[in-house]
């Protein structure tokens, strides 16, 4: 069975040491200013009227149905069969219109490279049987990644034993592959997803120019078969033409 | 090939460098980038043909275990051993972030002589055998004017060991370190007299098993350690119930069943009402009493009128709640552990808070018992045969942890010996202090007031004086006065700018540093290799210690020619070497439940007291007339208008070290001030204002605003470490502000140790 990744976040056993965080951009050279991987911390006041403190580290969520996918115009942005969503970077023109797509704010124009980064839950270091960066360093052993499909492994024995939530909300639902566990706890809307204004540019290519180059290189096709059956008609007649004016003669 | 920015990385770069043109700009490109840390991101790089190379952490005093990749001669990322007791393979945001310690643009990268004034930053590069040629001259040029014990080192780091060895040789018991009378000094001090042994909140407790926190202040989660804060997580999901008792919300708070914000400075009240609890309604271990205990009646009278509802007074926290807390541990106990702050230098009386912890933690009967305090495993690693040290009162040995108090501070014979200046172990002035690790504070104040006799040489192997203290002034005064500085240090900061010399050293990942030795559940020794070559012309502490006895002629206390040699010869009288632990790593003696915890196997405690027994009210105190510790000690409250000033730790920086490292700058780049809504509302102020903080004597500067329920109304909060003013400090100079200008500089009554948290301060809107 092919496998399915995903991450799962125990926020009762995340401390905010960013241990990830800087994990992650050691391994990944990340410039200064970006981070593929983030821990929100979320401040309020409860019923019983003392103050509250929830954590939540988070990274690109492998949607099921990625909205970041859809939206890019050059085919860069892409699904794994085991979920991991990546970008191909010899193709990335860095045109930014998924960045917006992402409901996440997980993906930013790389200024060294030009392209779009974002977290790929370490895929050349799953691929090769280690765990993802963050994963490994984790102080709280707050992160857990794996695969789902495995009854076997941790993630699929944690997804039983516990109640998990995922960060998604009427308006946006796409599948997110990361799970938190708040001990019941209710997830602030601070971290949940939104709907970004100029993801409007992302839309307008998902829902048309992308199927109008569609239909027009469907259209092309069409016209260049067409062409070549009329070409291939024709010269047939003429070809038959020319063997009926030989026999007239 | 997903995420090949590497490849299109250096494409671009050609494309870039091809641009540009001229040999000269491209050869800049590249020499700037032999300097740089490896760019190796992604599958073409960092999995690829690595090395690896043993280490452990110098990014703060926990060391965990490290290994650190390596390629083409460079180090591009720590990882953590899974082997190491002290972090089971995790490494915190600090830990990671220590290859920007190694690549920073601003190193020490050569020995410097100072030309301008002291702390004016104005350096010329020496060689090394002329600026160790200098140090060895003028140091003993002090000895000779004015004796051995006119030098003073104050080492602060993971390799300070061979500087103690070097100024012990060269005659001066004025060694200090400031982790002692600083920081936790006092934390161990009431445990030391109970029962003679550690019970601190450091290595030895069973986290795992433990069903009941009371954290007094201990901020697990932010003033972090690896394993310990592992440990403690692993705990509370065991089901442990924590009871987290600070005037500030912390994360650990927010990981707590119940948050006590306690007024700043009273946890001593909090502490003796718990007791008088336990005494009043026998809920202490009553075989574990008559078995152990020595001088219970004295006790009972002592905290007779200490009751919970005279606390509440002080407190602020309800009397209910001290009873309801303490008849809940005992129902737990002794799976149960009242956590020390790592920091305990905050009051006038530290000690009584001390003595209360270990008091609590005794009578619950939780010494070697699971879910308790465990007795540690060494590994025993024999140090080399030295010459007699004349003057020097106790020699360091390496057992467990930060500190070992085998050499009970108090015993100190000083006939024959010259008397330390600090007074440290000194009868008459400090004497319940610890000799080994000094007061550095009162050091720094022997050096400013040359009393009790002249101090003109100073030697410093990192740490900064301008940060750890609360006293500028005293410091600057001290630097100002010697014939003679002389700094070793990686990173440029405020106190190594005062230098005559300045000694550039290896980082940590550059380098050989002397064995680990540690204790916990397992024993081991562990290894610190270098992970590469030195990046810039830097030596080792034991290199430059080895250099400078040769010069000084105290060649004998440096018998090795090498630090490899060294460590070869520790581990070979012990049936090991170098080899085996460069291939391993670590060695370790495996945990063993009837070592840690002999009672739970009807074995019996030990407890190295004077009179073998625990001593609730010790008799060496009883001799010194320090008993009235015990009792309360009113601290000063805020006047109307004013606050009570506090300030800690995030999880990311350590001390005022790590604000210029660019990873961890990056994750915060200026504290901010902490206040709560109402005085926020009372004063105007919303969050993001700037207000102007001034102390009692009128210390202060300018600082942002934080408005948060996550403080008491009554105090204030910040994070240690900002307001860096040392220019070549090129990414934290100027952000934020430090601390140090509003912590109080009082001292603690009985050991002489800073008392930082006694200030109280005003707010103004800028």
């Amino acid at each position: 069975m092919v496998a399915k990744y995903v991450m799962l976040a125990d926020t009762t056993r995340c401390i905010n040491c960013k241990a990830c965080e800087v994990a992650c951009r050691a391994e990944w050279d990340t410039p200064l200013g970006y981070s593929r991987d983030w821990v929100k911390e979320v401040e309020y006041v409860n019923a019983k009227g003392l103050p509250e403190v929830q954590l939540f580290p988070g990274r690109c969520q492998h949607c099921d149905d990625p909205p970041c996918v859809e939206v890019c115009p050059s085919g860069a942005s892409w699904k794994r069969e085991d979920g991991i969503v990546l970008v191909d970077h010899a193709i990335c023109s860095g045109c930014e219109l998924c960045v917006p797509a992402c409901p996440y704010d997980a993906r930013w124009l790389n200024p060294v490279t030009n392209t779009i980064s974002k977290c790929t839950f370490c895929q050349p270091r799953i691929d090769k049987g280690l765990q993802p960066a963050c994963v490994e360093t984790c102080v709280g052993h707050a992160l857990i990644f794996g695969d789902a499909n495995d009854p076997n492994s941790a993630v699929s024995q944690l997804l039983k034993a516990k109640e998990w939530q995922k960060l998604v909300t009427d308006e946006v639902n796409i599948g997110p592959n990361h799970y938190y566990y708040t001990a019941g706890k209710a997830i602030p809307d601070a971290v949940m997803p939104k709907l970004n204004e100029r993801h409007l540019s992302g839309t307008l290519m998902e829902n048309i120019v992308n199927p109008l180059g569609t239909l027009g290189i469907g259209g092309m096709m069409a016209v260049f078969l067409g062409a070549g059956i009329k070409k291939l008609i024709d010269r047939r007649q003429d070809v038959s033409n020319k063997e009926g004016s030989h026999e007239q003669h | 090939m997903q995420e090949s920015d590497q490849s299109s990385k250096a494409s671009r770069r050609a494309f870039l460098k091809s641009m540009m043109g001229t040999a000269v700009v491209s050869s800049a490109v590249v020499s700037l980038d032999a300097q740089a840390r490896i760019h190796a991101p992604h599958e073409l790089e960092t999995l690829q043909d690595y090395e690896e190379h043993w280490g452990f952490c110098d990014m703060c005093y926990w060391r965990c275990g490290l290994k650190v990749r390596t390629r083409d001669g460079k180090a591009f990322k720590i990882d953590g051993n899974p082997e190491h007791p002290y972090n089971k393979g995790v490494v915190c945001g600090k830990g990671n972030a220590g290859i920007q310690v190694a690549f920073a643009p601003n190193r020490l990268k050569q020995p410097q002589e100072r030309v301008g004034e002291r702390g004016a930053n104005q350096w010329r590069p020496i060689p090394w055998d002329e600026a160790l040629d200098k140090v060895a001259h003028e140091l003993n040029k002090v000895k000779e004017k004015y004796g051995a014990q006119a030098l003073v080192m104050i080492g602060h780091g993971t390799w300070e060991k061979p500087y103690h060895r070097l100024a012990h040789a060269f005659g001066t018991p004025n060694t200090t370190s400031p982790v002692y009378g600083l920081c936790c000094g006092p934390r161990a001090v009431g445990s030391m007299f109970v029962t003679g042994r550690n019970c601190t909140g450091n290595e030895t407790i069973d986290r795992e098993n433990c069903k009941y926190f009371l954290m007094m202040g201990r901020n697990i989660t932010e003033s972090l350690h690896n394993g310990e804060t592992l440990g403690w997580l692993d705990g509370v999901a065991n089901g442990a119930k924590v009871v987290y008792v600070d005037p500030r919300y912390t994360i650990t708070a927010s990981k707590a069943d119940e948050w006590l914000g306690i007024r700043p400075l009273t946890d001593h009240a909090f502490l003796l009402a718990i007791i008088h609890v336990m005494l009043k309604e026998e809920l202490y271990d009553k075989p574990f009493v008559a078995e152990y205990v020595v001088g219970l009646e004295e006790l009972r009278a002592r905290v007779a009128n200490y009751t919970p509802e005279w606390q509440e007074a002080i407190t602020t926290i309800p009397a209910a709640t001290v009873y309801r807390v303490t008849r809940e541990m005992a129902a737990a106990a002794p799976a149960v552990h009242v956590y020390s702050p790592r920091r305990l230098t905050r009051t006038s009386n530290d000690f009584g808070i001390s003595w209360s912890m270990s008091l609590i933690n005794t009578l619950f009967g939780t010494w070697d018992r699971k879910g308790g305090m465990f007795t540690p495993q060494t590994f025993k690693i024999p140090e080399i045969e030295l010459p007699e040290f004349p003057h020097a009162h106790v020699a360091r040995d390496e057992t467990h942890g930060d500190f070992n108090f085998n050499h009970t501070p108090f015993s100190v014979n000083t006939e024959g010996k010259i008397l330390r200046a600090d007074g440290a172990g000194v009868p008459g002035r400090w004497p319940i202090a610890s000799p080994e690790y000094g007061l550095t504070n009162e050091m720094w104040k022997a050096m400013a007031e040359q009393d009790p006799y002249p101090l003109k040489a100073l030697l410093t192997a990192g740490g900064n004086g301008f940060t750890n203290s609360t006293d500028y002034e005293t410091v600057r005064k001290g630097l100002m006065n010697m014939d003679f500085y002389v700094a070793c240090d990686v990173l440029p900061n405020e106190m190594n700018a005062y230098a005559d010399i300045l000694l550039p050293e290896s980082s940590y990942l550059e380098r050989y540093d002397d064995l680990q030795i540690g204790g916990a559940k397992e024993g081991f020794v562990a290894l610190r290799e270098p992970a590469m070559q030195p990046l810039h012309d830097t030596k080792g502490s034991w290199e430059i210690c080895k250099e400078l006895s040769k010069r000084m002629g105290l060649e004998a206390y440096f018998p090795h020619e090498s630090i490899e040699a060294l460590l070869d010869d520790r581990l070979q009288k012990a049936g090991h070497s170098l080899a085996e632990l460069k291939e391993k790593g670590i060695l370790k003696k495996p945990a063993d439940d009837k070592v840690n915890f002999p009672r739970e196997f009807g074995l019996k405690s030990v407890f190295p007291t004077p009179s073998g027994k625990v001593e609730v009210i010790p008799n060496k105190i009883k001799e010194l007339g320090m008993e009235s510790a015990l009792d309360w000690d009113e601290q000063p409250r805020p006047n109307p208008g004013e606050f009570h000033f506090t300030f800690g730790r995030v999880g990311f920086h350590t001390h005022a070290r790590t604000q210029d490292n660019i990873w961890l700058n990056y994750l915060m780049t200026e504290n901010v001030l902490w206040v709560h809504p109402d005085p926020a509302q009372a004063l105007g102020l919303v969050e993001g204002d700037t207000v102007d903080i001034r102390g009692r004597d009128g210390r202060g500067g300018t600082i942002k605003v934080k408005v948060t329920p996550r403080i008491r109304p009554d105090t204030v909060f910040t994070v240690h470490g900002f307001g860096h003013w040392d220019e070549r400090m090129t990414t934290a100079v100027g952000k934020g502000l430090s601390d140090s200008l509003l912590a109080s500089q009082n001292r603690e009554k009985r050991i002489g140790s800073m008392s930082m948290g006694m200030n109280m301060v005003t707010l103004r809107k800028v």
